[in-house]
């Protein structure tokens, strides 16, 4: 980032507007993310009321007799198999148990989107504070702030998640909880390398010398300094944040089901073995991911260029 | 050097500490917490309280918690990590081969995702905005975005499991091609080749994300360093662009490059539990989930410690390569 002060900062909606004229991939994903907040709010109970299908709701001509799931854009089936003229229609086909994937995609979207932006939040309030403090007063409290961090990155996190979640049970809270307690640590790394050497700029000592106390001067003089690395990189630890969701609740220990969750749909069809016989069933929830997470990353790709020039990637 | 690994020795020990500490103080909030302690556990619903107190003396759980640790941490020392709760064996008959198929998986991961990154990341590099580096960082970019708990099983699906039902990337062959099994692990010392094929699909399955990854680091270490004055100079000496690369900026970028491998090799050692998971590999990942699950606290906190010690050892090594490789990082030290 650059050190020098450069021209009056941007506001918010000129800096947009420059970052929509750079770059069109940013206008997309930009998009994207706006249209998957509204399938998650909005969408969602709308598809439920149009299909009048619930996100929990197992329907009997949703498996075929053998009990393999429907693929998309297939009517629900009679007793003997043959396709109902005036039956459900699924969208996205059906799941292990004969449920509208596409309901349960829409509201899934809900707990990657909340523990995705919510876990990264948490990160945030728990690194950026050590990472302010450690920069700016070094010595004692740096080296026990820098040890710390050394040692929470040394150890087999995604292990340790899966132990706690365990320990605390599946839940919303746990998990967001879990996830922020294994990345607070590069948000302090990110911002006391930032603070370091933002130290010894002449506006923090002006800033002292006029009297600005400590605590003035982190939150009024550096911490702003610190937006675009923070931006940039909290976008793209969101995506990291949804994968690690998924993940946890792939292995059961996210939002307890019935409720419907990406990584627990991707599960369900994985770990049984149905995926061989009925491949949309893990081909549905996956591409749903990597939509999320690749809008995410595109999007924190487009903040790097335009709020960090120059910067590494 | 002689310094540089005290220092690396002491900061070894310190986290061996640390991890140990903190995944005994998790197993132990968990007993608090739920009842359910290990010798219950080991005894059974229907044992008296005699029987489970025996139980509790035999495994030592009797003891105070702190005694308790200071025996695991020095048996951990001599290799010796106690006894499973749930297997009635040593935990280090199943560590040990658990560990060795995992670092077998994340080697062979590791040379993957380095043979695809290098040549992705400088072509990337070497023609910024062309169209081929507009796709190559598209591509990338899907790769860090996908999941390897997605990515796995769509391997498993459309190179193992529909080519042994005779279809081959969409055409019915009419024949069962196995190029890939399915599931499952054979050891090295029974059959090599057998190893390698079923150590291949999982390990391109783990490769994938870190392959795109390291791609878009090398393209902007690589970029950044094309910008240096030092390359202006070696092309206006005659050298070509590949020599510059070769021999000016391949010693620049080696270093980071290796560090990060070391810290990821580590991370992954302890975290390769999907793609073991999906594909059955008998790996450390898949032990300690296992164990987790069966609250067999000598073999989650014995798969939790060598997971990190191995991740120290990957660091340690990527350093020392790292203190060979820089001569600044030598003299530093």
């Amino acid at each position: 980032m650059q050190a020098e002060p450069g021209p009056a900062r941007p506001g918010a909606i000129r800096l947009g507007l420059r970052l929509a004229r750079r770059d069109r991939s940013a206008v997309v994903a930009g998009s994207m993310l706006v249209v998957l907040f509204l399938l998650a709010t909005v969408g969602a109970p709308l598809a439920e009321a149009l299909t009048g299908h619930a996100p929990e709701q197992p329907f009997s001509g949703g498996l075929t007799p053998a009990g393999i799931p429907l693929a998309p854009m297939s009517r629900g089936l009679l007793a003997d198999g043959a396709p109902d003229p005036g039956g459900a229609f699924f969208v996205l086909g059906t799941d292990r148990l004969g449920r509208d994937t596409f309901v349960r995609l829409l509201y899934g979207a809900r707990v990657t989107l909340v523990v995705g932006f919510a876990a990264t939040l948490v990160a945030l309030l728990i690194g950026v504070p050590l990472g302010l403090v450690a920069g700016y007063f070094r010595g004692r409290i740096d080296a026990i702030v820098s040890r710390g961090t050394e040692a929470a990155m040394a150890f087999p996190s995604l292990l340790f998640a899966i132990g706690l979640a365990a320990v605390l049970g599946p839940g919303l809270l746990n998990v967001v909880g879990v996830i922020a307690l294994f990345s607070w640590y590069y948000p302090a790394r990110i911002v006391r390398s930032a603070v370091l050497s933002l130290r010894s700029e002449a506006f923090v000592d002006a800033a002292i010398v006029a009297g600005a106390s400590d605590g003035r001067v982190l939150v009024r003089h550096l911490l702003p300094q610190l937006a675009a690395p923070l931006i940039v990189y909290a976008t793209s630890v969101v995506a990291v944040n949804v994968l690690t969701e998924a993940g946890l609740s792939y292995l059961g220990l996210g939002v307890p089901p019935p409720a419907p969750s990406w990584g627990q749909m991707l599960s369900d069809g994985v770990t049984t073995g149905l995926y061989r016989i009925q491949p949309w069933v893990a081909i549905t929830p996956g591409l749903a991911l990597v939509a999320t997470t690749l809008t995410l990353n595109v999007l924190a790709d487009s903040f790097r260029e335009t709020l960090m020039p120059g910067g590494r990637t | 050097m002689i310094r540089f690994l005290i220092r690396r020795l002491g900061a070894v020990a310190l986290q061996v500490v640390l991890v140990t500490l903190i995944a005994y103080a998790l197993f132990f909030v968990v007993s608090a917490a739920t009842g359910a302690t290990p010798e219950q556990r080991v005894a059974g619903k229907t044992a008296t309280p005699e029987q489970v107190a025996r139980v509790a003396e035999i495994l030592g759980t009797d003891r105070p918690v702190y005694e308790q640790y200071l025996r695991f941490l020095s048996g951990v020392v001599q290799g010796d990590f106690g006894y499973s709760f749930a297997y009635r064996q040593p935990v280090s008959n199943l560590l040990f081969p658990a560990a060795g198929v995992t670092a077998a998986l994340v080697g062979l991961a590791a040379v993957l995702w380095m043979v695809m990154a290098i040549p992705i990341g400088l072509a990337g590099a070497l023609r910024v905005g062309s169209r081929l580096d507009r796709l190559l960082t598209t591509l990338t970019q899907v790769g860090i975005s996908a999941p390897v708990f997605w990515v796995a099983p769509m391997l498993v699906y459309f190179l193992a499991f529909l080519p042994s039902q005779g279809v081959f990337f969409g055409v019915d062959v009419g024949a069962s091609v196995t190029v890939f099994p399915i599931q499952g692990y054979t050891e090295f010392s029974e059959s090599p080749l057998e190893w390698l094929r079923h150590l291949l699909l999982p390990a391109f399955a783990l490769s994938i994300g870190f392959a795109a990854f390291y791609a878009r680091f090398l393209r902007a270490l690589v970029r950044e360093q094309l910008a240096q004055e030092y390359v202006l100079v070696a092309r206006a000496k005659g050298l070509s662009i590949g020599g510059v690369v070769r021999f000016h900026i391949g010693p620049v970028v080696a270093p980071a490059l290796i560090i990060l491998l070391g810290l990821d090799v580590g991370a992954t050692l302890g975290g390769a539990l999907f793609v073991e998971q999906t594909f059955g590999l008998p790996g450390l990942g898949f032990l300690a989930v296992s164990s987790i699950r069966n609250l067999d606290y000598p073999m989650t906190v014995g798969a939790i410690t060598l997971a990190a010690l191995m991740a120290v050892l990957a660091n340690t090594v990527a350093d020392l390569a790292q203190a060979a490789l820089d001569p600044r990082v030598r003299r530093s030290a």
